[in-house]
């Protein structure tokens, strides 16, 4: 597990709270992302983990409290695979492209530079054969490692990741969790992750953000620090608070 | 009249045509290019709806005088059909179907979500309100109702010279930003939050496009009228994404296919004796039929080719 003591914070979420029309559905949240560290954000369905992410990415204001980013940190956003309308005749290598825009660079046609980085991506998550195929055409991890080719393009510093695994077989999970989980060290990068592969995650993740709705909780710890807790063993049940069942049954 | 007569006809007097049919295959070249982002978005009723606020404001544009100053109106009609309007530019059609369309698209780029509606049923209020609109305002301007109703169906004889400038002038504004914004466009369609993530400018990306769609719609309706408008902006893009699965070709493809409906379908109506811009609309939905037929086709023959 990274020590993130002394590493520079990128994102803080200072008492803030967040919510739909100026009503807030979770108690306040205070968290640091510091580079270099791994979020698992969990949950059961309906806990308010969009919500807190899309506050957290700025695309919905907070009903209180705030989010202080580090001067110029540039975020990337990895989507549920659903979430891209597969109408679009999007080549991979067009997709991976788009990580290279951003403000004042959307102008024109890609530059070298631009060609190099998106090649240097998808060999990185081990797709370079893949760069002029449809990404609609693809297989759920053929695709979801190419939407991560896309965020290592964008040389962000934080990278938040909506479900990563959702509707993977259990190879490809492995394959999209061990990616994510060096994506951190290869790119001194923070990474935020919403998973339900809540025993993977606690594995995988430097500290965790549990949020449930229903149960008006908020709690950001630990990995040890939230199997031991109340809350997460309420949700989850003891045996896996003990970390006693395979990743598999955690789902 | 035989083949030979028609065809001898058009070339022989095409100096009188080719206004009509140069605007016709720029605004069919402009609407496919734009068509694409609109197929893509799924909201290929917005050109729809843009045409009939277009509409709507070409009436507008008529019964405006008749409202101002009723009487002089009438004098007017009594000299004659050419002077029966009040000649001032503020009553110049295109520039209430330019206004009319642009009110419009400022329905668009409000935000659907924070309203608690879709940007769907938006269209539909649009197109709602000036369809009414434009019939309530076309029964009180029945001496002009044909000049309304060549604007909103199309007619040869309505393409003015003004009109050739201002579709050209779009036409090369709208494709240059077209262009330099292409990807960025492609992206903010594609994947918006990813697109907003990233900082690029979203919102004023979609007003470029919505703005362009509204200009693009609102000359090209006074043009050539409300029917070919809607084909051009869905057809040339629907044809196109069914022959190719790559990007930069299917914008090609469906400003070609725009740009043909336009011109040989302005030619085709004149060797039949039909409708401009029917014909024009038919000639575009041939290009998606012969489209799907051609990729059926080699579907077809790609499986026997695998069995």
């Amino acid at each position: 597990m990274a020590d993130a003591v002394d590493r520079a914070p990128l994102l803080r979420a200072l008492d803030l709270r967040v919510g739909y029309d100026k009503r807030s559905i979770l108690p306040p949240i205070t968290a640091t992302i510091a580079r270099g560290e791994l979020w698992a954000v969990i949950g059961p369905n309906g806990a308010g983990k969009s919500t807190f992410v899309r506050t957290l990415l700025g695309l919905q204001s907070p009903v209180a409290g705030r989010v202080e980013r580090a001067p110029e940190l540039r975020m990337s956003y990895v989507p549920q695979q659903g979430a891209l309308d597969t109408i679009f005749p999007i080549s991979v290598a067009e997709f991976v492209l788009m990580g290279r825009q951003g403000p004042g660079r959307f102008f024109g046609l890609p530059g070298r530079a631009d060609l190099e980085v998106a090649r240097a991506a998808l060999a990185e998550v081990d797709a370079a054969d893949l760069g002029r195929r449809q990404l609609r055409d693809l297989s759920g991890g053929q695709r979801q490692r190419v939407m991560i080719a896309r965020a290592i393009a964008s040389r962000a510093a934080l990278f938040v990741l909506d479900e990563p695994t959702s509707a993977l077989d259990i190879s490809s999970e492995q394959q999209v969790m061990e990616l994510i989980t060096a994506l951190r060290a290869r790119h001194d990068a923070a990474v935020v992750m919403v998973t339900h592969l809540v025993e993977d995650g606690l594995e995988r993740a430097d500290r965790a953000l549990l949020l449930d709705r229903d149960h008006d909780v908020a709690l950001s710890a630990t990995a040890a620090e939230m199997r031991a807790s109340p809350a997460f063993a309420h949700l989850y049940g003891r045996a896996l608070a003990r970390a006693e069942v395979r990743p598999e049954v955690a789902r | 009249m035989t083949d030979s007569t028609s065809w001898h006809e058009l070339f022989a007097n095409l100096p009188i045509f080719k206004d009509a049919i140069i605007t016709g295959g720029l605004a069919g070249a402009l609407l496919g290019f734009i068509g694409v982002h609109v197929v893509l978005r799924r909201m290929v009723f917005a050109s729809s709806a843009i045409a009939q606020a277009a509409a709507l404001g070409v009436a507008l544009s008529f019964w405006m005088p008749i409202i101002i100053d009723p009487v002089r109106h009438a004098a007017g009609h009594q000299a004659g059909s050419d002077v029966h309007l009040i000649s001032s530019l503020l009553f110049e059609p295109v520039l209430w179907a330019i206004g009319a369309s642009l009110l419009a698209t400022l329905v668009f780029i409000a935000n659907p979500v924070r309203l608690h509606l879709t940007r769907e049923s938006l269209l539909g209020l649009v197109y709602l309100c000036s369809g009414a609109g434009a019939v309530i305002v076309g029964d009180r301007i029945t001496q002009e109702a044909h000049d309304l109703s060549a604007i909103l169906f199309g007619s040869a004889v309505v393409v003015q010279p003004a009109d050739l400038v201002l579709v050209s002038a779009a036409t090369v504004v709208l494709l240059f930003g077209h262009l330099l914004s292409w990807r960025a466009l492609i992206f903010v369609g594609y994947d918006p939050i990813g697109a907003r993530v990233q900082e690029l400018p979203v919102r004023r990306l979609n007003a470029f496009l919505f703005l362009s769609i509204g200009i693009a719609v609102a000359l090209s309706t006074r043009a050539l009228g409300a029917l070919p408008v809607f084909a051009f902006s869905v057809l040339p893009a629907m044809a196109a994404l069914a022959i190719s699965s790559r990007m930069s070709v299917v914008f090609g493809l469906a400003t070609l296919f725009g740009a043909l409906s336009g011109v040989a379908g302005y030619a085709i109506s004149f060797r039949g004796e039909l409708p401009v811009g029917a014909t024009q609309s038919a000639l575009a939905a041939a290009f998606v039929a012969a489209a799907m037929l051609g990729r059926f086709l080699v579907r077809v023959l790609r499986r026997n080719g695998d069995g």
